[in-house]
């Protein structure tokens, strides 16, 4: 690669970053404003939560079933005894599990409607009327589906991880002889509020990316119709990358400080 | 009160679109841009709202420099120029009440002037209100030309820019929309300016039309001096229409 590509990609680069840190900012600003736009952010709660919840009820259960499945396979393979199977089944459901796998359905859910919803007001020209009328973009599409992508990610990671855990209970009492009592007082020693506060803020962050990188690619489309499935081809790739990289991080930074 | 292009220079990956383009849109006129597809006629538009920056050169719009503006002095310029897109470009989540009012928003207007500018505005491009809580898809793609030409006259700006206004309308509907420009340029006494590849149209209605290629200007005249230019591409477009 040439000197002159390199420093074309950086400055692309650069220009992509800036281009971010404007959204980020812009929407942060909206959002220390104060409450406005009760009704569209209600609406975006319903679309994102509401009309999700079949699809993450559904994967995340058989998920549930799975993991404990595994874990009674390998820990009878390894250990002859299922006994701990509440603990490490429970443990994971509660800091992996029940949090990345309604992100990931969002992502590829919401993340991609919304991608595709810009990039086609984009190519539409409706952002650049939107600019005329004297309407900042990110405000009026950015920030109203930050505060419900927030909320909404919170609440359907605990109803994820609530669901889970149930089909994580129920495969246990039926396949390895379990009652419900004894698999949550096994379960009890292996957690704390530090879990539940991990959760919640783990599904508040990736909450915050879903939309930010979901507008950010829909605002940069340009062409026709190639262009709006390579801006949600893109987004879904870099927000899915993003969610599990900071589910590491925070993972990782929970463990130190809390 | 005029825009003004002085030396306008700007390129996209390389490739120079407008090379040192200067002309000067007169009070009240309606400036046809007329050109080939891809030779910077909507982006000679999007300079005078500032959508675009130009590389080199000045742009100003009543005095104010449009091309190193803030965003304060642009929201001021955009107020008072009003641009009709290639597409409707309505919003498809509002109704189309809210779309024509939407510029009028954060005005100190009251709800119910807002409610009367909307229906004078929809009938100034020839509708009623009876479509005013239909969804634009509700609504066939001339209409939505139409609103779109309301939303742009709702806040009453002194400068009307359209962009192709008639592309993928009929014959019929694009002599409509060429007439409604006219009508309302002469009737509001707006300036105009309109792109189009559609040398009948400018023939119709333009007071000047100025004709570009190559990211420079060939030709800018009334419609007579159009009509005897003997440029080999400007006969090309009049043998379009002959």
């Amino acid at each position: 690669m040439g000197a002159l590509a390199i420093r074309r990609r950086a400055h692309m680069l650069a220009s992509e970053l800036s281009d971010v840190m404007e959204i980020i900012v812009k929407t942060l600003r909206a959002c220390v404003r104060g409450p406005r736009r009760r009704a569209e952010i209600v609406e975006h709660m319903t679309h994102m939560g509401v009309e999700s919840l079949p699809i993450i009820v559904i994967a995340t259960a058989f998920a549930g079933l799975v993991v404990t499945s595994e874990i009674a396979f390998h820990m009878d393979m390894a250990l002859h005894t299922v006994e701990m199977i509440p603990g490490f089944s429970g443990q994971f459901i509660f800091r992996e599990l029940g949090i990345a796998i309604p992100a990931l359905l969002l992502v590829a859910k919401v993340g991609a409607s919304t991608t595709a919803e810009v990039s086609t007001m984009k190519i539409t020209e409706q952002i650049d009327a939107l600019k005329l009328l004297g309407i900042d973009p990110v405000e009026f599409l950015v920030y109203p589906r930050f505060v419900s992508s927030i909320l909404m990610v919170s609440c359907l990671t605990l109803i994820s991880i609530f669901v889970t855990l149930a089909c994580a209970i129920a495969f246990a009492v039926i396949n390895h002889g379990f009652s419900t009592m004894e698999y949550l007082n096994s379960l009890t020693p292996f957690l704390s509020t530090k879990d539940l506060v991990c959760a919640l803020v783990k599904g508040a962050v990736f909450g915050a990316v879903m939309p930010i990188v979901s507008c950010f690619y829909g605002f940069r489309c340009a062409g026709g119709a190639e262009g709006v499935g390579l801006a949600t081809t893109q987004s879904v790739v870099t927000s899915t990358v993003l969610v599990i990289v900071l589910d590491f991080l925070l993972t990782y930074a929970f463990s130190l400080i809390l | 009160m005029s825009i003004e292009f002085k030396d306008v220079r700007k390129a996209f990956s390389e490739k120079a679109v407008l090379d040192g383009v200067s002309f000067t849109v007169k009070s009240r006129e309606i400036l046809f841009i007329l050109g080939k597809s891809g030779v910077g006629k909507s982006v000679t538009l999007k300079h005078v709202v500032g959508l675009l920056k130009p590389d080199a050169g000045e742009v100003h719009v009543d005095g104010v420099r449009v091309s190193s503006s803030d965003e304060t002095v642009l929201a001021a310029v955009r107020r008072v120029c009003g641009m009709v897109f290639q597409h409707p470009a309505l919003l498809d989540s509002l109704t189309v009440f809210e779309n024509v009012a939407f510029g009028l928003r954060g005005t100190d207007i009251g709800p119910a002037r807002i409610h009367e500018r909307v229906i004078e505005c929809l009938r100034l491009v020839h509708l009623d209100a009876s479509i005013l809580e239909r969804k634009p898809i509700e609504i066939s793609y001339g209409m939505q030309k139409r609103v779109s030409i309301a939303r742009t006259l709702a806040p009453s700006p002194r400068y009307l820019l359209f962009d192709e206004p008639t592309t993928g309308l009929d014959p019929i509907t694009t002599n409509a929309v060429n007439d409604l420009i006219h009508e309302l340029s002469r009737s509001l006494g707006v300036t105009s300016v309109v792109v189009s590849h559609d040398m009948g149209s400018a023939l119709r209605i333009a007071d000047r039309i100025l004709v570009l290629d190559e990211g420079t200007i060939l030709a800018l005249g009334d419609r007579r001096e159009i009509r005897e230019s003997h440029v080999p591409l400007i006969r090309e477009f009049l043998s379009e229409v002959d």
